[in-house]
C-alpha cells in the first residue's frame, strides 16, 4: 500500500471511503496529499500527535473545526466532511431495512497509550436503568481483547461487540471498519456513549435516537487539551442527557460531521492530488460506482 | 475658413496625442453632443467625430496648434487658431463645449492663468443662458492613485495640480465653485477611464440606484482595464469605490453640464450688441441628457434597459470570503452549466429572484472565463481559501471540480498575457512564491526522512530474508524456486524451437 502524507488518513478505513466515492479502488486508496481529520475533535481538527510539515493541506470535517483551526493559526485547512457522511451518502438506508431495535452502547475507550479508568460495573447499572431495550455494548479491540471487560458487559446481559482495529502506520489497517459501524448502528434506534464522541455522531447522522449519560471515566494521565470533557459539556450541552431533542441533535450532527457540504468527486480528487476518472464518464453522472 | 487668433502654436497638434494625452474623444462623449446645440464654440483639442453631427456652419472650434487648425478645417467650418485669451470677450454662443478640461485652451505663448480665470475667459464667450459642457479632470481620481510616477510630456509647461487654492479640489468643491461663478449645474457625469475618451458617464442619479450596481459596476470594470503597468489593479480600485459610494469621488474626471445664470451681463458690465435669448429647442436637446452612457449606449431612468442586481463575481467572492463553499459550488456550477457559462463572471448580472444570470457581453470559451475568475481570486488574495498553490490553471481546476467536472491543469486553456502589471500584485506575488518554495523545501525533508525510514525498514527486511534463506526450510524453498524457474527457461526454448521449426 502506498503511504498518505500522513499514517492517520487510513484511520478507519477513511481514506478507503472516500476513494471508492472518488470512483478509484478502494482497497489500495493513492497517496492523500495532507491530513485528514480522523475523528470528531473539539480542537483544531488534527490529533495531537501528528507532526505538521508547512504548506500540507489539512482537511477537516466542518467549518466550526476550520474556524478554530484558522484561529489557532492553521492555514490550508479546508472543510471536506467526515468520511462516514460520505459513506452514508453512498449506502442509502434501504426501504425494506430490518426494523430498528435498542441501543448500540459506546463506553468511551482508552487507546494505544493511554488505558480507561473509571468503573464498569457503575456504568452498567446506569444503562441498564436507562435502556429500555436491547443492548449492543461495543468496546474498542484494545477493551475487547481484555477478557475480564469483555466479561463484565456480557454477564450484564449485553451483546458485546468490536467493529474492529483502526490500524496505524500502514498496518493492521482495517477498511471494513465503517461499513461495520454502519450496519451496526442501522440495527438500533438508539445510539449512547458516556462521553460525547465520533460514534454519537455517526449514529445520529446514521438515523439513531443519540444519548449521552453516565460517568464519563478518565484517562490515564488525561490532559485537558482544548478544555477537555468539561468544555465538551458546556458548549454540546443539548448533546447530553438520556433523552435529547432528535431534530436539534440531529443539526448538531449534520453540522459536526459537514453532512450538508460534501465535496462532488471531481472537486475531492483535484484536493487529494488523486488520480482523475476522465475514462469513466458514467461515474461523474451518478457519483457513485456501481461495484 | 481658418483665423489666426494670436498665441497659436506652430508644428505643434494637441490631437495627435504625441505632446501630451490624447483630445477629447469616444462615443460616450458624442452622446452629449447631439444637435441642435445652436451656436456653439468648441474649445480646445476634440477629435472630430464628436462634433460631426452638428451644422458646420453653426460651429467654431478653437485649437492652439497651428497642425490641428489645418487637419480640421472643412467646409462651413470656422476654426480659430491660438490661444484663448485672444479671444474676443463677446458672449456669442449657446454652448460652450470645453470636455478636454481647461487645460490645453491657452498656449505655450500666453502668461499662466488661473483655473478660475481659464474658466472666466470661457464664460465671456457664453450667452447668458447658454450651456457649458465641460470636462475636468479628477486630480485624485482612480487613474492617478494607481499611476506609476509620470514623466512630464510637451504639454506641461506647467503642470495641473491640487495643491493650487485656485483650482478646485474634489467633486463637491467643484460644483461648489462652478455656482459661484453663475452657473447651474444642470448634470453632471463620472467619467471613466479617463478625461480624454471616457467610455462610461454615470450621472449621480444612476449611482442613487442601488439595484443597478451589478451592471455599473461591470461597466466601470470594463473602462479602466489597465493599459499599461501601474501600482495597483484600478478594476479593484474602481469597482470598490462603487461598492462604497465613491464611484462619483474616485472618477477619473467629471463631465459637467451647467446653464449660465439667465443675466449675468449686469455683473459683467455692457454687453454688445448680440441676440442673447437662448433658443428653446436647445434647452430641451441639453437638459435630456441621459442618466449615463455605457458602451456608446444612452440609458436614462427609469427603464434603463439593465439588468439589476450584483455581479456574479460579487456573489462568488462574497461566499469566498465568508467560506460558504455550498453556495460558492451552486453559483459555479449554476454559472458553468448555463448559457452565461463563457462570459467573465464579472459580466454577468445575477438578477432576481427567481436567479437568473445576465450576460453583459457575447459569451467566449467556458474555461476561459472560469481561468479568468481564477485569475482574479489570486489577484485578488482570495486565493487562500483553497489549499493549493497559487497557480490559475491549479486553481481552475479546482473550481472545475466544484462543479462536478473533472479537469487537469494541463487541459486549462492559457489565459490571456495580461497586457499590464500592477506593482502591489507582483510584491504579493514574489511573497506568495517565498512561501511556497519554502513549503516545498519543507515537504522535501520531510519525504527525504520518511524515504530514509522505509529504507532501514526495507534493509531490515532483506537481512531477515537472508537469514531466513539461510535456514534449511529457506534453503529447501530456494532451491524450489530455482527448479521451476528453470522448467520454465526449459519449457520456453522448447516452445520456441516448436514455433521456429
Amino acid at each position: 500500500m502506498e503511504c498518505g502524507v500522513h499514517h492517520a488518513n487510513h484511520y478507519y478505513g477513511h481514506s478507503h471511503v472516500l476513494a471508492r466515492y472518488c470512483g478509484l479502488d478502494d482497497t489500495d486508496p493513492p497517496r492523500l496529499h495532507g491530513y485528514l481529520q480522523h475523528g470528531w475533535n473539539i480542537g483544531d481538527g488534527m490529533a495531537p500527535d501528528h507532526e505538521y510539515v508547512p504548506g500540507v493541506p489539512k482537511f477537516v470535517w466542518s467549518e466550526r473545526v476550520r474556524r478554530r483551526a484558522w484561529s489557532l493559526g492553521r492555514r490550508d485547512v479546508y472543510v471536506v466532511g467526515a468520511p462516514w457522511a460520505y459513506l452514508i451518502a453512498m449506502e442509502p438506508e434501504p426501504a425494506d431495512a430490518p426494523k430498528r431495535e435498542g441501543t448500540i452502547w459506546y463506553p468511551f475507550h482508552g487507546w494505544e497509550g493511554q488505558h480507561i479508568i473509571g468503573s464498569h460495573d457503575g456504568l452498567i447499572a446506569e444503562i441498564r436503568d436507562t435502556e429500555t431495550g436491547p443492548v449492543t455494548v461495543c468496546l474498542y479491540w484494545q477493551e475487547f481483547r481484555d477478557k475480564r471487560v469483555r466479561a463484565l458487559y456480557e454477564r450484564a446481559g449485553f451483546r458485546v461487540i468490536c467493529h474492529g482495529y483502526r490500524g496505524g502506520w500502514w498496518k493492521d489497517l482495517d477498511p471494513g471498519f465503517l461499513y461495520r459501524q454502519l450496519a451496526e448502528q442501522r440495527r438500533h434506534s438508539r445510539v449512547a456513549s458516556n462521553r460525547l464522541c465520533s460514534a454519537i455522531m455517526y449514529g445520529t447522522l446514521a438515523g439513531c435516537e443519540p444519548a449521552v449519560y453516565g460517568d464519563p471515566m478518565q484517562l490515564e494521565r488525561e490532559k485537558s487539551a482544548f478544555g477537555g470533557q468539561a468544555r465538551i459539556v458546556r458548549e454540546w450541552a443539548d448533546m447530553h442527557g438520556a433523552s435529547l431533542d432528535q431534530s436539534v441533535a440531529r443539526r448538531v450532527a449534520v453540522d459536526e460531521l459537514g453532512a450538508d457540504r460534501l465535496l462532488p468527486p471531481a472537486e475531492l480528487r483535484r484536493l487529494f492530488g488523486w488520480p482523475s476518472l476522465r475514462e469513466d464518464p458514467d461515474f461523474e453522472l451518478t457519483g457513485v460506482l456501481t461495484r | 475658413m481658418t483665423t489666426l487668433i494670436g498665441g497659436e502654436m506652430l508644428s505643434w497638434s494637441d490631437l495627435d496625442g504625441t505632446h501630451g494625452p490624447a483630445a477629447a474623444s469616444g462615443d460616450a462623449l458624442r452622446s452629449l453632443l447631439s444637435p441642435p446645440l445652436g451656436r456653439t464654440l468648441v474649445a480646445g483639442p476634440h477629435a472630430p467625430r464628436l462634433f460631426e453631427a452638428l451644422p458646420p456652419e453653426q460651429v467654431t472650434v478653437l485649437v492652439r496648434g497651428a497642425d490641428d487648425a489645418s487637419a480640421l478645417a472643412r467646409p462651413g467650418l470656422t476654426v480659430l487658431c491660438g490661444s484663448l485669451e485672444k479671444l474676443a470677450a463677446v458672449p456669442a454662443y449657446d454652448t460652450v463645449v470645453a470636455l478636454d478640461g481647461l487645460d490645453r485652451l491657452l498656449s505655450a505663448e500666453a502668461d499662466p492663468h488661473t483655473w478660475n480665470e481659464t474658466l472666466d475667459l470661457l464664460l465671456a464667450q457664453l450667452k447668458p443662458g447658454g450651456r457649458l459642457l465641460l470636462g475636468v479632470e479628477n486630480l485624485f481620481g482612480v487613474h492617478r492613485l494607481v499611476a506609476l510616477p509620470p514623466a512630464p510630456a510637451d504639454s506641461d509647461w506647467v503642470v495641473p495640480d491640487d495643491h493650487d487654492p485656485d483650482r478646485p479640489a474634489g467633486h463637491a468643491g467643484l460644483l461648489t465653485r462652478l455656482t459661484r461663478l453663475g452657473l447651474r449645474v444642470e448634470r453632471d457625469y463620472a467619467a471613466y477611464p479617463a478625461l480624454s475618451s471616457p467610455s462610461v458617464l454615470l450621472s449621480r442619479e444612476i449611482l442613487a440606484e442601488p439595484t443597478l450596481a451589478g451592471a455599473l459596476g461591470a461597466a466601470v470594470a470594463t473602462a479602466v482595464r489597465p493599459p499599461a503597468d501601474v501600482l495597483a489593479d484600478p478594476v479593484r480600485l474602481a469597482t470598490g469605490a462603487l461598492r462604497n459610494g465613491l464611484a462619483t469621488e474616485l472618477a477619473p474626471a467629471w463631465v459637467i453640464v451647467a446653464e449660465l445664470a439667465p443675466d449675468p451681463a449686469a455683473e459683467r458690465g455692457p454687453g454688445p450688441a448680440v441676440e442673447l435669448a437662448p433658443d428653446p429647442a436647445v434647452e430641451r436637446a441639453l437638459i435630456g441628457r441621459p442618466d449615463a452612457v455605457i458602451g456608446g449606449r444612452a440609458v436614462s431612468l427609469p427603464d434603463t434597459g439593465l439588468p439589476r442586481g450584483r455581479t456574479l463575481q460579487d456573489h462568488l467572492l462574497a461566499a469566498a470570503q465568508r467560506r460558504d463553499l455550498p453556495a460558492l459550488r451552486d453559483l459555479l456550477s449554476g454559472w458553468q452549466s448555463g448559457p452565461a457559462a463563457g462570459v467573465p463572471a464579472g459580466q454577468i448580472v445575477v438578477t432576481g429572484p427567481p436567479a437568473e444570470m445576465v450576460a453583459l457581453i457575447p459569451a467566449g470559451e467556458p474555461l476561459k472565463a472560469l481561468r479568468a475568475f481564477a485569475a482574479t481570486v489570486i489577484a485578488g488574495g482570495f486565493a487562500h481559501l483553497w489549499p493549493i498553490r497559487g497557480d490559475e490553471a491549479e486553481l481552475t481546476a479546482v473550481l472545475a471540480g466544484m462543479t462536478g467536472r473533472e479537469l487537469e491543469p494541463a487541459d486549462v486553456p492559457a489565459g490571456d498575457a495580461p497586457p499590464a502589471h500592477a506593482v502591489g500584485d507582483l510584491l504579493a506575488d514574489r511573497d506568495r512564491l517565498t512561501r511556497e518554495l519554502a513549503e516545498a523545501r519543507a515537504k522535501h525533508e520531510w519525504y527525504e526522512s520518511m524515504l530514509l525510514r522505509r529504507e532501514a525498514e526495507l534493509k531490515r527486511v532483506r537481512q531477515m530474508n537472508a537469514l531466513l534463506s539461510a535456514t534449511i526450510p529457506g534453503k529447501a524453498a530456494t532451491n524450489l524456486v530455482g527448479g521451476l524457474r528453470a522448467g520454465k527457461r526449459a519449457v520456453r526454448s522448447v516452445v520456441r524451437r516448436t514455433r521456429g521449426g
